[in-house]
């Protein structure tokens, strides 16, 4: 038989302070892990969406990213020739040459920190290839004229990006670009980007070339053939399903998954200890009571259990404290987050996510810390003596 | 010496608390020590940067978009005599990866004849500046770059940019920076970077960004505002900066380290005060009797406050002193010395951060012992023996 929960949750009452003390450290450790994971999940998420497994990226091999490639017109045009890409109602080919730039803005706020945010410049073919843009506010840019749209999470955290506001691209200082347009991509990359009509980035940046080009397929299983094209002698250029290249970009939260498994393993750890100290105490302070349990029937084995339940019940109340409190972080303090990759050289605005992996992650720590801090003391609780603790009293 | 023998009995008397509490204490100390180390080596990066009156330049729209090199001769004639603008270098970065590693080199083009007059804190004995002139493939590296690539001076090294000319360059170490403030970066010269561009078929003559040094403080104040004058409404504008400035940009766009590692800091000094409070109040309890029995024979309130007072902060700076020394030597005597961290790549633990954390060890144990010697000194003699089982 075992013992009643309302045992183990009035025991919890009975040395406020200790159980307090270890209450809070659980619940930290478990805020610093879901607050780190969910910066990890909310940059994956947006990169993740990124892709499109219709699309295939083609940069020059040996570039990292699409702000660091350089793309020749001869080499683009060759580009074209590949087997396998869709084709419009009108038979033109659905091919989208983008070139990459960036201009700094300020973040909004009072700080105002200059971000480096992406520009990219498009044919109207871009829209075709990028199919998850959608305009949620005014209208698409007119090819010939200063106009940009710009995506929803950089309308959200630089200063002037919203609509009728105005930004400086390139040399174009005296000829500021109007913001006609507000888009979603659903959540991905793109949203942290503004998109400016092509002729303009050539003229303002004085570049001409392409930095990547995205390729649309008829069929996403022919993707091997059209990448294997370009890659090879007639093209040589390098081909990256859009997924992979965005799958490669995001290699940066593995890193900071790692450093959070180490963070949190040092820490929980020193949790352990904590909860190991409480649980030590709360059996020692009742010897003669186990001692009574015990002669009344409960079996070790019941006795070993109320203690390491005990420990549990601290340890996952104190997880939903701290799951509840990096919730409340991430949505009324770290709002937006940016960082600046250093594969792209520009700034990915996304949100703070506190996903299902998250929330198990938080459950399975806080458990782990239960268990292993109440394993001992629970041991030693099952092995009192029952006579002596008894004569004691 | 009655006290210390005391206080090292108390501390005996349960070795598995004193141990769950030192190590309670110790790893929180250790991430402290940690996070605070990699604020300290970004912190001691700006300030050196911040002595070297330097001048940084750039496009000023983005610091990606490159000014024309022509720039540096309209920059040098604002001081023909270079009495006050000691030296202009104009730099590309070309960044790379050597062949068959994943991990990204930082690699930056500079002007030859001006790179060591401009940055003198890279001291090359006359030899090594020999080579560094009539070698165009010369390459200055740092140190933390040279021990985790096992590069020494007279090896040959081949690096394919992420940039143009995309193609894989051989480049020859002349120099490894021992004692450089930037450890990881390496420095190639522009003319043979600018020779593979034009092989390739890419336009030449651009550059990242300059670097001017100057001679004074009021020179650099001077030099800011003119440089940027000097430009101003042309199509190449620039935005001109102190070394700093331009670097702190840099570390507060990777995830503002300085900021949330201090914040984590923070958090984690909280968590052993958590957790010696624990340790410390439940000591006391166990004791009531004993400081009852002590208080009864006559010691004073401030000597049973000491007391407590006093084995709190024992066992805290026991634990300080393991927490911070754990990392020390391993980040700075094994091989985990080349380990490499995304955004700061490059730990280096100063003594001075680990005798912060042990003093801050040390005022944890105080912290934590606040409220049990307090209740110690205000206890009620009579009751707390009354209350003796």
């Amino acid at each position: 038989m075992s013992l009643p929960l309302v045992y183990n949750w009035r025991n919890l009452f009975v040395r406020k302070l200790s159980t307090g003390l270890t209450f809070t450290v659980v619940a930290v450790v478990v805020f610093v892990l879901s607050v780190l994971l969910s910066f990890a999940a909310g940059m994956r998420a947006s990169l993740a969406s990124s892709g499109s497994p219709y699309n295939v990226v083609v940069l020059k091999p040996g570039a990292t990213s699409e702000s660091t490639s350089i793309i020749l017109p001869e080499e683009a045009s060759r580009a074209t020739q590949a087997p396998g890409i869709a084709r419009d109602e009108s038979g033109q080919l659905i091919i989208s040459q983008e070139l990459s730039v960036q201009t700094s803005i300020p973040r909004r706020g009072p700080e105002g920190v200059m971000a480096n945010v992406a520009v990219r410049g498009v044919d109207p073919v871009a829209f075709r290839v990028h199919d998850n843009v959608r305009l949620i506010a005014g209208v698409e840019f007119n090819p010939g004229l200063y106009e940009v749209i710009v995506g929803k999470a950089a309308a959200e955290r630089y200063e002037n990006l919203q609509l009728g506001g105005e930004v400086t691209i390139g040399r174009l200082s005296n000829r500021p670009c109007r913001v006609v347009g507000i888009f979603e991509a659903g959540g991905s990359a793109l949203e942290s980007e503004i998109w400016a009509p092509r002729t303009v980035i050539i003229d303002s940046y004085g570049r001409h070339f392409t930095s990547s080009i995205i390729v649309r397929l008829a069929d996403a299983s022919t993707a091997q053939k059209t990448i294997d094209y370009i890659n090879g002698p007639a093209v040589n250029l390098e081909a990256k399903r859009e997924v992979d290249y965005y799958e490669d970009l995001s290699s940066k939260t593995t890193e900071i998954v790692i450093l959070t498994t180490i963070l949190i393993g040092i820490m929980g750890v020193g949790a352990i200890f904590a909860v190991a100290n409480t649980m030590y105490a709360a059996v020692d302070g009742r010897r003669r009571e186990i001692a009574m349990l015990r002669t009344i029937g409960f079996s070790r084995r019941a006795i070993m259990a109320a203690f390491v339940l005990e420990s549990l019940l601290i340890c996952t109340t104190a997880c939903l404290l701290g799951l509840a409190g990096s919730i409340a972080y991430g949505e009324l303090i770290a709002t937006r987050q940016d960082v600046l990759s250093d594969a792209t050289w520009t700034v990915l605005a996304y949100e703070l996510r506190v996903t299902p992996v998250t929330f198990f992650a938080a459950l399975i720590v806080s458990i782990l810390v239960g268990v292993a801090g109440a394993i001992a003391p629970a041991v030693r609780a099952a092995r009192i003596p029952v006579i002596e603790a008894l004569r004691k009293a | 010496m009655l006290r210390l023998v005391y206080l090292y009995r108390n501390l005996t008397r349960n070795p598995l608390r004193t141990l769950l509490t030192c190590a309670a204490v110790a790893l929180p100390i250790t991430i402290f020590v940690l996070s605070m180390a990699v604020v300290d080596g970004i912190n001691r990066f700006l300030d050196n940067a911040s002595r070297q009156l330097r001048l940084a330049i750039t496009q000023k729209s983005s610091i990606v978009n490159p000014l024309p090199e022509g720039h540096r001769a309209k920059i040098q004639s604002l001081d023909p005599s270079r009495s006050r603008l000691v030296s202009v270098c104009g730099m590309r970065w070309i960044g790379g990866k050597i062949e068959r590693d994943p991990r990204p080199l930082s690699t930056v083009a500079a002007d030859h004849d001006t790179f060591l007059t401009t940055f003198p804190d890279y001291k090359l004995t006359a030899e090594q500046i020999e080579a560094w002139r009539r070698d165009k493939q010369a390459l200055i590296t740092g140190s933390a770059t040279a021990g985790q690539f096992g590069w020494k001076v007279g090896d040959r090294v081949v690096i394919r940019p992420s940039v143009p000319p995309y193609t894989p360059m051989e480049f020859h170490i002349v120099f490894v920076a021992e004692d450089a403030s930037d450890p990881m970066t390496n420095w190639c010269r522009r003319d043979y970077v600018e020779e593979e561009l034009k092989k390739a078929g890419y336009l030449e003559g651009m550059v990242s960004f300059f670097f001017v040094k100057c001679a004074s403080q009021a020179d650099l104040e001077h030099f800011r505002v003119a440089i940027d004058e000097l430009f101003a409404r042309t199509p190449d504008e620039t935005k001109t900066q102190d070394e700093k400035a331009f670097m702190s940009e840099f570390v507060k766009q990777q995830f503002n380290l300085p900021q949330n590692l201090t914040i984590l800091a923070i958090v984690t000094v909280f968590v052993a005060i958590m957790a010696a409070t624990n340790t410390m109040s439940m000591n006391f309890r166990d004791r009531l009797n004993e400081i009852a029995t002590l208080k009864s024979l006559g010691f004073r309130s401030g000597f049973v406050f000491s007391l407590i007072q006093s084995e709190s902060m024992l066992l805290c700076l026991l634990g300080g002193m393991i927490g911070a020394a754990v990392p020390y030597i391993a980040f700075m005597h094994t091989p985990l010395r080349n380990f490499t961290l995304p955004v700061i790549q490059y730990l280096e633990i100063q003594p001075v951060v680990c005798l912060h954390a042990v003093l801050i060890a040390a005022c944890i144990g105080i912290l934590a012992a606040v409220w049990p010697a307090y209740q110690g000194v205000r206890m009620h003699v009579v009751s707390a023996l009354r209350n003796l089982e």
